[in-house]
């Protein structure tokens, strides 16, 4: 197969002594994806900013702050106005906002208000067990969820089908920390066949970290698995119900599975990504108490424990990261609407 | 194996889902018995879940003068530092008592005013520099002025600290303080960290990997969640730690902790306080369960400074709404015993009762909210299984005699703001410590100065101060005894249960404070970590 090229073989596309090159760059920063990418870009800048301001009014309205939760209710006045006044504490809320704004910008977040380490540091330690689990929660919920809604939907009201709603319903109807204890009971201390607590890093062992993040990833992306699995097999009994194209691709004489598959499903993954991009919100929400369970040394547990100790500038570097990963999720959300139907690449143009 | 398996499986369902386990109750599973185990065994692993709301949270990491959370890491400390003293008891928890550690002797002098301790010879720190006078000074200077809610609040007088000799160190009081030996284990005082490698390191690193000249050295420590340690070849003890390596897990609460020491993947858990699970766990015998003799009754403090409890029926009807005893019973199945003062059975001068103490008596209750024209009542308590119980059981009872009652549970922060602004009208709290005068010991609670008590009587005040101050153990005892028959004449606070952690451990591990008792000196019992020893599998 020959692909297509704009330029030349044997001349670089990015020589600087091409003078095709600033009309090639012209032509990509002209795209409709480009075009796209940027202007979700822009809009998810104000919204970043907006969630670092909701997080810190809120934070403001919580009783209590990092000076009195450190010292106890032993402490004086004078010891809580002391440690405010060594904390910043003392300064108005508008103040110490835009300070840790202007800071933020340049990638500094700050140090913590308790552990006096740098908040990077600590955010560095913990993100990448956060996101491998996430990451894994994603794959498997998704990868479980799409075959079981085609298998169902293929042919709906059969035995298969019954199963796999009743499974979803129930999987829905049971809160994820209940599901993650219930977990634990049945298969690290009855089958003993999974750690019930703690994380192996992937530099130490891929093995040992699959097997010690078994469970709490079960834990986020069965509610998930059943969620997806529910919604994409009613999208597409629908579709396949009601839908012209449908209908006419049937008269076409192409079979079931390919109308199911090449049809249906592509029409239905619309909805699945706009739902998946979502839900991440209800995903992140989940690794905080499923980190607590499983003690896994995570973005969550280290939230819990700021809000606890009212250390606003760790929880809001924890919520800055949720904020930009929710960002950027819903941002490859509208980019592959974009892939999948050429009316969003035309509308954008 | 299976079925015993599938039955505690089954309990541990029925814990999941609320229910508390059924059956026998205030029973439990028996003490192992270390001695038919054979000797203390050294070697081997232990991992230790400590929960992240109280013992598993270290945020300001173990430097004893900068943690602000010193007063929960007790255990942490105490296995890095050692300690200068420590609390040891008999295998039931009797005959608990203070004694030198890394101190060698101490001496009261001048009725109380002075202090000297004598450093053991030859100690080092695990970094091979001296332990002796002038770090125990340096130490103490540093920890007077630390923010841990856990410093040492000593009347020190101008200069009080000085290095006699190159083993002894001298405290000098403005006031006789008797009481400042028991009050060390829980103190910041008592740790002392090796000035040379806190030089070497700086504040902001030492606190991460603190050196001390405790039995273990800190190998790895993730604030409040995971702290990894190693024996210290050097400590001073012959042939001890047993353990060659001791690791502190935090976990998010007491379901998860025990359903990890039932997987296997730890062998020990401080601070269990689930009653269903505690009770589940004594009757299924998979476990050790060592309930901890109670040092710190529960309390319900009345404000005496503002109404409704600036009259005294009001106070006096409190008392006569509430029986502990039907709460012990019929919530608690009798696992607690229940004080008529700030003293539980575990600590020093407990007295079962006092002369006097108001009966629970609901016609007299009616009676007096009929005289006051009716009562309305804002209960409140800190947030955590047992006092949330009490606090709904109270509400039922106060109710059955006319009180109009509403409740509300606090954090930390808001239980202090209701304190700091007076808006408050009863609080149930806990009370005392293993000495009273130690720790957050009852002068916090009744004292008139302290913000955190509804009572202001000069005449407490002076009992309390005293019996702080007295060397003489029988007298400090008399005074406590005046001390809580004034408190209950007065009806300022009826005491309730005293309730204590229990410790959890897997088959096969033995130590003092983990399968045998020591007394809470507050809060949860001072495991002597050096002692811990694990069988090897048969």
């Amino acid at each position: 197969m020959t692909v297509p090229t704009a330029t030349p073989a044997g001349t670089a596309p990015s020589d600087p002594r091409d003078d095709r090159a600033p009309g090639r760059l012209a032509t990509v920063l002209a795209s409709p994806g480009t075009r796209l990418v940027g202007k979700r870009v822009l809009l998810a800048v104000p919204i970043v900013v907006g969630v670092s301001i909701l997080t810190f009014w809120v934070l403001n309205l919580i009783p209590g702050n990092a000076a009195q939760q450190l010292l106890g209710p032993e402490a004086t006045a004078e010891q809580v106005r002391a440690l405010e006044q060594e904390l910043g504490l003392d300064q108005p809320g508008y103040v110490r906002y835009l300070d840790w704004l202007g800071a933020a910008v340049t990638g500094d977040l700050g140090t913590s208000l308790v552990s006096r380490q740098p908040v990077t540091a600590l955010l560095g330690e913990r993100l990448a067990v956060t996101g491998e689990l996430v990451g894994l929660a994603f794959l498997v919920s998704l990868g479980l969820a799409v075959p079981v809604a085609l298998l169902a939907a293929y042919r709906p009201g059969r035995m298969f089908d019954r199963v796999s709603m009743l499974v979803s319903i129930t999987g829905l109807s049971v809160a994820n920390y209940v599901l993650a204890l219930l977990l634990v009971l049945l298969f690290a201390v009855e089958l003993a066949l999974f750690p019930a607590i703690g994380f192996v890093p992937l530099s130490q062992s891929v093995a040992g970290n699959l097997h010690s993040m078994a469970l709490p990833v079960a834990a986020i992306s069965f509610p998930l698995f059943c969620f997806y699995t529910r919604f994409l097999r009613g999208d597409l009994v629908d579709q396949l119900q009601g839908e012209d194209y449908i209908t006419t691709a049937r008269a076409k004489g192409i079979g079931p599975g390919q109308v199911l598959l090449r049809h249906a499903f592509r029409n239905s993954s619309f909805g699945l990504i706009t739902v998946v991009g979502l839900n991440l919100g209800t995903l992140i929400g989940g690794t905080v108490i499923v980190e607590q369970i499983f003690a896994l040394p995570g973005i969550g547990q280290l939230m819990l424990q700021a809000v606890n100790t009212r250390d606003f500038v760790v929880v809001q570097a924890c919520v800055l990261v949720f904020a930009v990963v929710a960002v950027l999720a819903n941002l490859v959300a509208d980019l592959l609407y974009a892939v999948l139907d050429p009316r969003i690449r035309y509308g954008s143009r | 194996m299976r079925r015993l398996r599938l039955r505690y499986s089954a309990a541990l369902a029925a814990a999941l889902i609320g229910v508390a386990a059924c059956g026998g109750g205030g029973g439990g599973a028996a003490a192992p018995d270390a001695a038919a185990a054979g000797p203390p065994q050294s070697g081997g692993e232990l991992t230790v879940l400590e929960n992240v709301t109280f013992a598993g949270g270290w945020p300001t990491g173990l430097d004893p003068a900068t943690s602000t959370t010193g007063g929960a890491n007790v255990t942490q400390l105490s296995a890095i530092y050692g300690g200068l003293f420590r609390l040891a008891a008999d295998d039931d928890g009797s005959n608990a008592r203070v004694e030198p550690h890394q101190a060698e002797t101490f001496e009261l002098l001048d009725e109380g005013r002075t202090v000297r301790l004598k450093i053991r010879p030859d100690l080092t720190f695990s970094d091979g520099t001296p332990f002796d006078a002038e770090a125990v000074a340096f130490n103490f200077t540093r920890a007077v002025a630390s923010p841990c809610t856990c410093n040492p609040r000593w009347p020190l007088a101008e200069n009080g600290i000085t290095v006699v000799d190159p083993q002894t160190v001298e405290l000098r009081f403005s006031r006789p303080y008797a009481a400042v030996i028991n009050s060390f284990p829980v103190s910041n005082t008592n740790w002392i960290v090796s000035p040379t490698a806190l030089q070497q390191q700086g504040e902001d690193q030492f606190k991460i990997t603190p050196v001390g000249a405790g039995p273990f050295t800190v190998v790895e420590n993730q604030l409040s969640s995971l702290l990894v340690l190693q024996r210290n070849p050097t400590y001073f003890r012959q042939g001890l730690p047993y353990l060659d390596k001791l690791t502190f897990q935090s976990i998010g609460g007491d379901q998860p902790a025990y359903q990890a020491l039932l997987a296997g993947q730890a062998q020990a858990y401080e601070g269990l306080s689930t009653t269903p699970l505690l009770e589940a766990a004594q009757q299924q015998g998979a476990l050790t369960v060592t309930a901890q003799p109670p040092t710190s009754p529960y309390v319900i403090q009345l404000n005496t400074k503002a109404a409704p409890f600036d009259d005294p029926r009001a106070r006096e009807a409190i008392y006569a709404a509430t029986d502990f005893e039907a709460i012990s019973q019929g919530l608690f199945r009798g696992l607690y015993p229940v004080s008529q003062t700030f003293t539980g059975p575990g600590g020093l001068f407990h007295q079962e009762k006092v002369e006097g103490y108001p009966a629970h008596d609901v016609e007299r209750a009616k009676q007096l909210v009929g005289e006051l024209g009716g009562l309305e009542v804002k209960l409140g308590t800190l947030r955590s299984y047992v006092a949330e119980q009490v606090m709904t059981a109270l509400q039922t009872q106060w109710q059955e005699a006319g009180i109009t009652v509403s409740t509300e549970t606090y954090e930390l922060s808001t239980l202090v703001q209701q304190f700091n602004s007076n808006q408050w009208q009863s609080m149930l709290q806990t009370a005392g410590a293993w000495d009273p005068a130690s720790g957050v010991g009852v002068a916090f609670r009744f004292r008139s100065d302290s913000p955190f008590s509804g009572v202001a009587d000069p005449e407490l005040d002076q009992l309390l101060d005293s019996a702080a101050a007295t060397v003489d153990q029988a007298e400090r005892a008399r005074l406590y005894a005046e001390a809580g028959k004034r408190i209950s004449d007065n009806a300022y606070a009826p005491f309730g249960l005293a309730f204590a952690a229990a410790s959890l451990a897997t088959e096969g591990v033995y130590g003092p404070g983990l399968t045998t008792k020591i007394p809470p000196i507050v809060v949860n019992t001072g495991i002597l970590w050096d002692e811990v020893w694990r069988a090897a599998p048969q």
